[in-house]
């Protein structure tokens, strides 16, 4: 009988697992069937260092084999170079500081694939119809932006609204189309990348909330295999030992039991850190938006070629940087005065409270630019907002450098000489983690108003990454606490979806549908909205009968809004049924759990009654 | 119960080659040769029988920090000895890599914690995996005291010790494993 029961407990647990987990079988991974066609190949080669062909096909044969395995092993040298980095960051300081370079990698894919395309479909044949440049070149244009770069393609307003053809009678490229399908398609795209990778992400890493087990999972999953440096595995093995001596001194101490005022002392204690929180993030705000519309009467009296207007134009996105950069520090300080319960709670709010200000500055920059500036009287307010973005990445650039230079390398030195119980830096992971989706939010915004940005990104985050690398090896010391990155990824991921890119996304549609361009500059001059390009393309396809299908889907499925309340009320109903499921699951599994404890329940009382009858 | 049994070895498969998997075989198979060029040929068509000994894979840069590198070699060697056959090496770095399934690496990882082989990991097991953790700096009180701790949250059919199934259904709360078993190479 205790077999029987024993099977039917296992029977149980195996359903359990099914509804929990949806694979139970052992998968093979696929690369082991190519196992045999590798040794084959590896003997071959060796065959074929030895003999020489001895007819023409096996010739041809050999050289082309060789000349795909060279290309293919250039290809893997570069990712060889890139993985060896990584491999000796994870070596030494584990997954979580090695997730932040991986993010970083990631958001660089985002920007080269930006450029690439920019540059293909606009700049190039940009290129091709441009007119000459008659300013000067200082040096100066490097940070300001403005002067001789003001001709040139790394704006909106020098691109022309013709029709390029370099041949008489030959193919021709329209400026508009290509302007708006480019940017168009480059955000379909990332859209759809964004959402795919989130998807992953969520349902690997999603926990059950119920029942998690820290002290096990703690032990037996978190050995950081990755870790190969001597003196690292030892600094983990010793955190660990920490870690486990406090655990079991937190169970030995008395659970805290709050009378009712110093519960109500707690959260006024919250209530007025908030306060005090959002109250910094809308002076900020006022600040920024203040300044800017200084910024403005500046442009409209015309800028002068003198240092002090050069330098006047610089004072905005400095001041912006400035306070991206000290106020995340109070908030960090309010966190602490705040005493939380569990550091976990610590570190969201903290990450929570600087997203609120990074994304309302953005927002009150995006609203200064695309209400006032866009309305002004200026000449190609397309232009200025391009300068605008350009010098806050530029800018934000260098602090980035900068507080990599004097958080990390100059509080080693006071950390090791002159105030010892500091020691090391740790890599703070969260702060470089949103440095980066802020910088990113930029270049997204800044797309449609400067085609080269991306590029210029591009670089920045290549310099970042090495410098980030060689000031990490050189100046910081492991994390000492467990930080739960696959957690923290997902929340990043989710937070560069969804207030990042989904706000982008709303500006670029409010850009294209409903902003005047300026008449004077770039490819849209003269139309009422960037979208009635498109409008107009789609009513001259309208006179061919072959592309008569595309007017038709342009007008009732694009542009019209009953199709799309239909899509959404599908998508409404789809999510609805996935979510009855995962209730209707949530059930099951609960329901088993408790028949599982009712039968070995069952089963102890039992044993215990034969062996006392015994 | 070795799942390596079941690949089929006399696949005329048409499938393409996808190239990572294969310049990870390549590259393992130069980093197993190179452990000791006289004894690996580069000729594999007539299957020889070259078993490397422990002692070189324990050199290994990736594994001789890791506290759990015999075990490792133990669970992955053909007669459980840590001597590897290519086979097995590559069997241990492809279950290591990024691309194996959760699946798999639960199976294993349960395998190279459960020390004396009787698939379950009782309270031994967890206090040698529990020292080698904290380079035996724990007193004995303290070694037992976590270990009952860990069979406590984990042991859901309560019999004292943890089973395959319980192991995985721990996996589940901790989305980190995926990342952090994992040796690149």
């Amino acid at each position: 009988m205790c077999t029987g029961v024993k099977l039917y407990l296992q029977h149980l647990l195996w359903f359990l697992d099914s509804i929990t987990t949806h694979t139970i079988i052992l998968v093979t991974p696929a690369l082991l069937f190519h196992r045999n066609k590798v040794l084959k190949e590896i003997t071959n080669k060796a065959r074929q260092r030895g003999d020489r062909p001895s007819c023409c096909t096996q010739c041809l044969q050999g050289a082309s084999f060789r000349r795909f395995g060279n290309t293919l092993s250039e290809r893997f040298q570069q990712l060889r170079v890139w993985q060896k980095i990584l491999k000796v960051i994870g070596a030494e300081f584990g997954t979580s500081v090695l997730s932040y370079f991986v993010f970083l990698t990631w958001l660089l894919n985002f920007n080269i694939f930006s450029f690439l395309i920019n540059f293909s479909f606009i700049i190039i044949p940009q290129f091709l119809a441009a007119e000459p440049n008659n300013l000067s070149f200082t040096g100066l244009e490097l940070f300001t932006g403005a002067g001789y770069f003001q001709q040139t393609v790394l704006y909106y307003g020098f691109y022309t609204n013709a029709t390029i053809s370099k041949i008489e009678n030959g193919p021709s490229y329209n400026m508009q189309l290509g302007y708006i399908f480019t940017v168009g398609i480059y955000f379909l795209i990332c859209f759809l990348i964004l959402l795919f990778s989130m998807a992953k992400f969520f349902s690997r890493n999603f926990i059950q909330p119920q029942k998690f087990s820290g002290n096990a999972s703690k032990l037996l999953c978190t050995w950081d295999f990755n870790i190969t440096n001597e003196k690292a595995v030892k600094l983990k093995q010793k955190n660990l030992h920490t870690q486990i001596k406090e655990d079991l001194a937190e169970e030995n101490k008395e659970v805290l039991n709050f009378s009712a005022m110093e519960r109500v002392c707690r959260i006024a204690t919250h209530l007025l850190a908030w306060v005090v929180s959002l109250g910094t993030a809308v002076a900020a705000c006022a600040g920024v938006y203040f300044l800017s519309i200084n910024n403005l009467e500046l442009f409209m009296k015309g800028y002068s070629n003198d240092l002090e207007g050069q330098g006047a134009m610089l004072v905005l996105p400095v001041i912006v940087s400035l306070l991206n950069t000290l106020i995340p520090f109070f908030f960090s300080w309010l966190g602490h005065m705040e005493k939380f319960q569990t550091p976990g709670q610590h570190l969201y709010i903290t990450i929570t409270r600087n997203i609120i200000l990074k994304m309302s500055i953005v927002g009150i920059l995006c609203y200064y630019w695309l209400n006032i500036v866009a309305t002004s009287e200026s000449q190609c307010w397309e232009t200025l907002v391009g300068q605008d973005i350009y010098r806050l990445v530029l800018v934000d650039f260098i602090f980035c450098l900068l507080g990599s230079f004097f958080g990390e390398f100059l509080r080693r030195i006071i950390g090791t000489t002159v105030c010892l119980n500091l020691g090391l830096p740790e890599f703070d992971i969260a702060r470089n983690v949103l440095d980066l989706i802020y910088a990113q939010t930029l270049t997204w915004i800044g797309i449609l108003f400067s085609p080269m940005l991306p590029g210029i990104q591009m670089i920045a985050f290549f310099i970042v990454f090495f410098v980030k690398k060689v000031s990490l090896m050189r100046n910081c010391q492991p994390p000492r606490k467990v930080w739960r990155t696959s957690q923290m990824m997902t929340s990043f991921i989710l937070l560069l979806f969804c207030p990042s890119f989904l706000g982008v996304l709303s500006l670029l549609f409010f850009h294209t549908l409903r902003l005047k361009p300026s008449e004077g500059c770039g490819p849209f001059r003269g139309l009422p909205a960037m979208f009635s390009a498109v409008t107009e393309w789609v009513k001259s396809l309208e006179s061919y009968t072959a592309s008569k299908w595309v007017a038709w889907i342009y007008r009732n499925l694009i542009a019209s809004e009953l199709f799309f309340f239909i899509l959404c009320t599908f998508l409404l109903v789809v999510i609805y049924l996935y979510w009855e499921i995962i209730q209707a699951k949530k059930t099951m599994a609960k329901g088993l759990r408790q028949q599982i404890e009712n039968v070995s329940l069952a089963f102890s009382c039992i044993f215990c009654i034969i062996w006392l009858l015994c | 119960m070795r799942w390596k049994s079941k690949t089929p070895c006399s696949q005329k498969s048409e499938e393409p080659i996808q190239p990572t998997s294969l310049s990870l075989f390549l590259r393992l198979f130069y980093r197993y040769r190179d452990l000791a060029p006289q004894l690996v040929p580069l000729d594999y068509s007539d299957n020889p029988a070259v078993t490397l000994p422990y002692e070189l894979i324990g050199s290994m840069p990736e594994l001789k920090d890791n506290p759990f590198r015999q075990r490792i070699a133990e669970v992955f060697s053909e007669h459980g000895d840590g001597n590897m056959t290519l086979d097995d090496f590559l069997d241990m770095f492809s279950v290591l890599s990024e691309m194996a399934p959760r699946d798999l690496k639960a199976y294993y990882a349960f395998k190279i914690y459960d020390f004396n082989n009787d698939d379950y990991i009782c309270k031994s097991d967890l206090e040698k995996t529990v020292n080698k953790l904290t380079r035996n700096e724990l007193t004995p009180e303290e070694v037992s005291l976590v270990c009952e701790k860990v069979i406590y949250e984990a042991d859901v059919d309560n019999d004292g010790k943890l089973s395959l199934a319980d192991f995985q259904r721990m996996i589940i709360r901790a989305p980190d494993f995926l990342s952090t078993f994992h040796i690149r190479i």
